[in-house]
């Protein structure tokens, strides 16, 4: 859904070249994302080859796409990045704090500028011209050895430079441009507009021409010929435009014209990167004889002895049996593990197909518990090898979904480096098991959760430097982001060395809210208040991208994803908050228990224990809330038939089993009727036919068809807190 | 002659093909692109809490989808189950339910001269869900915009609407 | 039935290139990079070779050159898809053994025009 202005070439456009748009995009985005991460990580002082290229080809990559694809916006601007990059890579400047920023803020604009081709072109651009201007102040180096780039024939250099340097203004030319013969005067336009969107290019004027099938116009412009053809040939080929240099020479020059040669020279060196060497202009005057963009080596393998004969393939047949792959030794990088890319509607309908697999398999496993073993013996071991396998079929399955945290963590270092860097704060940002793997719908939806928390750490918990170095801390804070399995679940702690949480200032808040609190409240449960919806003080609250999310909605993002919050803090020292995650949203341990003739579903990893209780054990008090005693502690009960309703047909045996349950720091005890089992389930969601349903989290499907209800957990704890 | 005014009802004055069932004594029809299959009634899995005409949910094919008594929420008198019981399951835009009425009758092709405004008129279901009245030899067929129906907030079954 | 092989570490310039090839009635193989390119050459044959210069791990000259030392690649055409047309880097290519040289961006039908020239 691009907008369809551009097309490639100036070919008859014979080719719809808008079917790539869609990766065109997708790859730009990752190189932009490629070339921010390493510019973050740049070390300014010791930067190597290796980090300066990658972060060239990332800019080269895109320019190349964006001018092939007919975005000469983003052409423009990657153009310019590039040049300052190849200026970088080959260590004519020194990379500084200056340029990391030009190029970051100038990736971002390249991202906007992408974003509004994607959308379809509408609204207006962003304008680039004072970053182009930037980057080219940039370019110029701080006093850095401006030499010329290339080695240059010497002759042709002293007698062309000279000439090309008297100009208007710095590096600037005018040339006269005839394009023609064309079919259609919309290509010469459309030159013309090149001009207005590409800023820094040049100001073009139509002049009068007496050929109906030509269009002349007088260009002032420092960029070189051969970009400008470059751009040209969108429009029109090389073949179609003769350019010619008609730049006055200045005979009496400025002194400081003189002094100024040499940053002239740089200057229009980056202009001239990285598509041509200064050298390549011819000197004035002369008509340039079009390029045809493309040639052959005389002589070489396989070059075309006269072009427009007919020239057989010069390729050796190989003999019919394969070669053994040589082993390269040279010291290549290993390989790369061999990617394709899915589309994740594929991904999650394999992975429906799988979970309809699991509860059709356990199906047969209940249906079949039924049959006399001797009877049926293959069918059991067929059956019991087909659990296997579907086990393991689901496993696999499940880990195609899962991706490594980096892919969250990453958009960290250059948020916090921009906050802290507005808050006046320094802040020191470290990352712990980015490797450890999620399934990505629960990366999507942990995201903003986990941004609220590492803005907060930062916002809030670290001080100000001079704060720091009055209590004894180092100057810099340390914020880290860490994950780690542990059992069926991922844990991800933001941590952070600052001021921590005040337990009175907390309490007293609380108090003011006229929420319920004691002094003797256990640490645990006094940081659990800052959850509390309307909490918000204005120590804790904080904006992320102006949508005035507090904590509370962080703690019920996590829950709606079976997640639980956890907080530790030190005042004076800093604070930690644990998300736990259950490893996947999809497939979850289940205890499948009975009241009434209805059957519910707890999450497995939520049970701690269960029980049988005699009528007397449990004790009621206060406004008809229930207590049950277990071991020393008094846990409040849960009675499910009240909680959902359910009909009771026997009132003769009453319900006597107690499942202690575990959620959000508190335990309370569910009064059932039956333990009917444990298994796997497939967890369904409620809400895309129907709606959320209060203490329920989502439905499974039990073996004999029927939809069974998952409790939440955390909403039943919740209930017995009142 | 043919409808004129609201582009709506002009929509649904073209030739349409429509699925026609019983709710007590009226007859309606509504577009059989919305239909994805008529099943017969099997007990659902309760919920509680919800309105009486919210049935609950049931397993279809791996989704689970509600079902709604369109005979009680419409107060009709009769609303048994038996192996007659009959389940039309929607394919709407927002979601799949599955709605219980007194029996489905057949698929029709109304022509659009048969097809008339009715913005008077006196009917059990919600009046602005009531597209136009079709004419056939001697039924009357109430014809309704089924999305409309079942998307209105005393369905109860958007989220937005209030637990 | 002509082969070429493809190779660029873009993948929406090597889709384009090899839709553009496929549609004219060649066979296309792809390559990420000289490293896989120069894997892929010694599994089969190929008519020509079009390569990326800018890639990680080995770039276009780079893959001209490790081809040219094998006797069986020593004479398939060898085209670098490049931004920069310097004499420099004509002079590079020449010395790396390629065949020629083709300016980005280019369009389909100047694509298919060269490889007229190169391949029957």
């Amino acid at each position: 859904m691009s907008d369809a202005q551009q097309h490639g070439g100036g070919a008859e456009g014979d080719f719809d070249l808008t079917q790539f748009y869609q990766i065109f995009f997708e790859e730009a985005a990752e190189n932009l994302d490629l070339m921010e991460q390493m510019l973050l990580s740049l070390h300014l002082e010791t930067a190597d080859d290796e980090e300066l290229n990658g972060i060239f080809r990332c800019a080269h990559s895109v320019k190349g796409g964006a001018a092939t694809f007919g975005f000469t916006d983003v052409a423009g601007l990657t153009h310019q990045m590039e040049s300052l990059l190849d200026r970088l890579r080959r260590h004519e400047i020194q990379p500084n704090l200056a340029m990391v920023d030009v190029l970051l803020q100038s990736a971002d604009v390249s991202r906007s500028l992408l974003a509004r081709h994607q959308a379809g072109g509408i609204g207006e651009p962003p304008s680039t011209e004072a970053l182009v201007q930037r980057i080219s102040e940039l370019a110029l180096g701080e006093g850095q050895s401006v030499a010329p780039i290339v080695a240059p024939s010497a002759a042709f250099e002293s007698t062309v430079q000279p000439q090309l340097q008297p100009v208007a203004a710095e590096g600037e030319r005018t040339l006269e441009i005839m394009v023609g013969p064309l079919k259609d005067m919309a290509h010469a336009e459309a030159i013309r507009e090149l001009f207005r969107d590409i800023p820094g290019l040049g100001t073009i004027k139509a002049l009068a021409c007496d050929q109906a099938d030509m269009r002349k116009f007088s260009v002032v412009s420092s960029t070189s010929t051969d970009e400008l053809l470059d751009l040209f040939e969108f429009h029109v080929s090389r073949s179609q435009v003769a350019i010619q240099d008609v730049t006055k020479n200045l005979t009496v020059v400025q002194p400081a014209l003189a002094v100024r040669a040499d940053a002239v020279e740089a200057f229009r060196a980056t202009q001239a990167l990285p598509g041509t060497m200064a050298q390549d202009d011819p000197p004035p005057g002369t008509p340039l004889a079009p390029s045809p963009g493309f040639g052959f080596f005389d002589g070489a393998p396989g070059a075309p002895t006269n072009p427009s004969a007919y020239v057989p393939p010069a390729v050796e047949k190989v003999a019919t049996q394969v070669k053994p792959v040589e082993k390269s030794n040279a010291p290549l990088a290993q390989v790369e593990a061999a990617t394709i890319r899915v589309s994740i509607s594929k991904v999650d309908q394999l992975i429906n197909l799988v979970g309809e697999l699991v509860i059709t398999q356990a199906m047969l496993a209940q249906n079949s518990r039924a049959l006399e073993s001797g009877q049926f013996q293959k069918l059991m071991a067929g059956l019991a090898d087909l659990d296997r396998n579907t086990r393991d079929l689901q496993e696999s399955v499940m880990s195609i979904r899962m991706i490594p945290m980096s892919v969250v963590f990453s958009r960290f270092p250059r948020m916090l480096r921009d906050l802290a860097f507005k808050l006046g704060k320094k802040v020191d940002f470290v990352t712990m098991g980015e490797s450890t793997e999620l399934d990505k719908g629960l990366v999507e939806k942990i995201t903003d959760p986990l941004t609220h928390l590492v803005r907060n750490s930062c916002d809030h918990g670290v001080e100000m430097p001079e704060e720091r170095i009055r209590a004894g801390k180092p100057e810099t804070g340390t914020i880290t982001l860490s994950a780690a399995h542990q059992g069926g679940s991922i844990v991800i702690e933001v941590r952070d060395d600052g001021r921590g949480m005040s337990r009175e200032k907390i309490l007293k808040k609380a108090r003011e809210r006229g929420l319920d609190v004691s002094d003797q409240m256990p640490d645990a449960e006094v940081w659990q208040l800052i959850f509390a919806p309307g909490f918000s003080t204005a120590e804790v609250v904080t904006d992320v991208s102006g949508r005035g999310v507090g904590m509370d909605v962080v703690k019920r993002n996590i829950t709606a994803l079976n997640g639980t919050v956890e907080i530790d803090s030190a005042e004076g020292y800093g604070m930690r908050v644990s998300v736990r995650l259950p490893l996947t949203l999809a497939i979850m341990d289940g205890m499948s228990v009975g009241v009434g003739k209805e059957v519910y579903m707890l999450p497995l990893s939520s049970v701690i224990e269960s029980f049988q209780v005699k009528a007397d054990a449990i004790n009621t008090v206060g406004h008809g809330a229930q207590l049950v005693k277990v071991r020393d502690e008094y846990m409040p009960v849960v009675e499910l038939e009240r909680v959902f309703q359910i009909p009771r047909t026997d009132r003769d045996r009453p319900s006597d089993i107690m499942v202690v349950i575990e959620a959000e720091g508190s335990r309370v005890a569910l009064l059932v009727d039956d333990l009917l089992g444990q298994q796997q389930v497939v967890v369904k969601n409620l809400e895309s036919n129907y709606r959320k349903i209060p203490n329920v989290s989502g439905a499974t499907i039990l073996g004999d068809g029927k939809v069974a209800l998952i409790l939440d957990t955390g909403a039943l704890v919740r209930r017995s807190r009142h | 002659m043919t409808a004129m005014g609201q582009t709506q009802d002009q929509v649904f004055a073209n030739e349409r093909e429509y699925l026609t069932f019983r709710l007590d004594r009226e007859e309606f029809g509504i577009d059989i692109l919305k239909v994805q299959e008529i099943r017969g009634y099997e007990p659902p899995t309760r919920i509680a809490n919800a309105p009486n005409f919210i049935k609950g949910v049931f397993n279809l094919r791996g989704t689970i989808v509600p079902i709604v008594d369109l005979r009680l929420k419409f107060d009709c008198p009769k609303s048994d189950y038996d192996s007659s019981t009959v389940v039309i399951v929607l394919n709407l835009s927002r979601r799949i339910v599955g709605i219980v009425v007194d029996s489905v009758s057949d698929v029709l092709t109304l022509p659009a001269d048969n097809f008339k405004v009715a913005p008077d008129i006196d009917t059990i279901i919600d009046r602005d869900a009531v597209v136009g009245l079709g004419s056939l030899r001697d039924r009357m067929l109430i014809l309704l915009d089924i999305e409309k129906l079942m998307a209105g907030q005393s369905m109860a079954l958007a989220s937005d609407a209030t637990v | 039935m002509a082969f070429i092989l493809a190779v660029d570490d873009s993948p929406s310039m090597r889709k384009m290139v090899s839709f553009t090839l496929t549609g004219a009635g060649y066979q296309v193989v792809e390559a990420v990079d000289g490293v896989d390119a120069y894997e892929k050459a010694q599994m089969q044959s190929f008519d020509l070779v079009l390569t990326d210069q800018n890639m990680p791990r080995l770039d276009g000259l780079g893959l001209t050159r490790k081809l040219r030392e094998h006797p069986q690649f020593k004479t398939v055409p060898i085209l670098v898809l490049t931004t920069e047309s310097s004499d420099l880097m004509k002079q590079a290519g020449r010395a790396a053994g390629a065949t020629g040289w083709l300016v980005k961006p280019f369009d389909p039908a100047r694509l298919l025009e060269v490889i007229k020239k190169v391949i029957k």
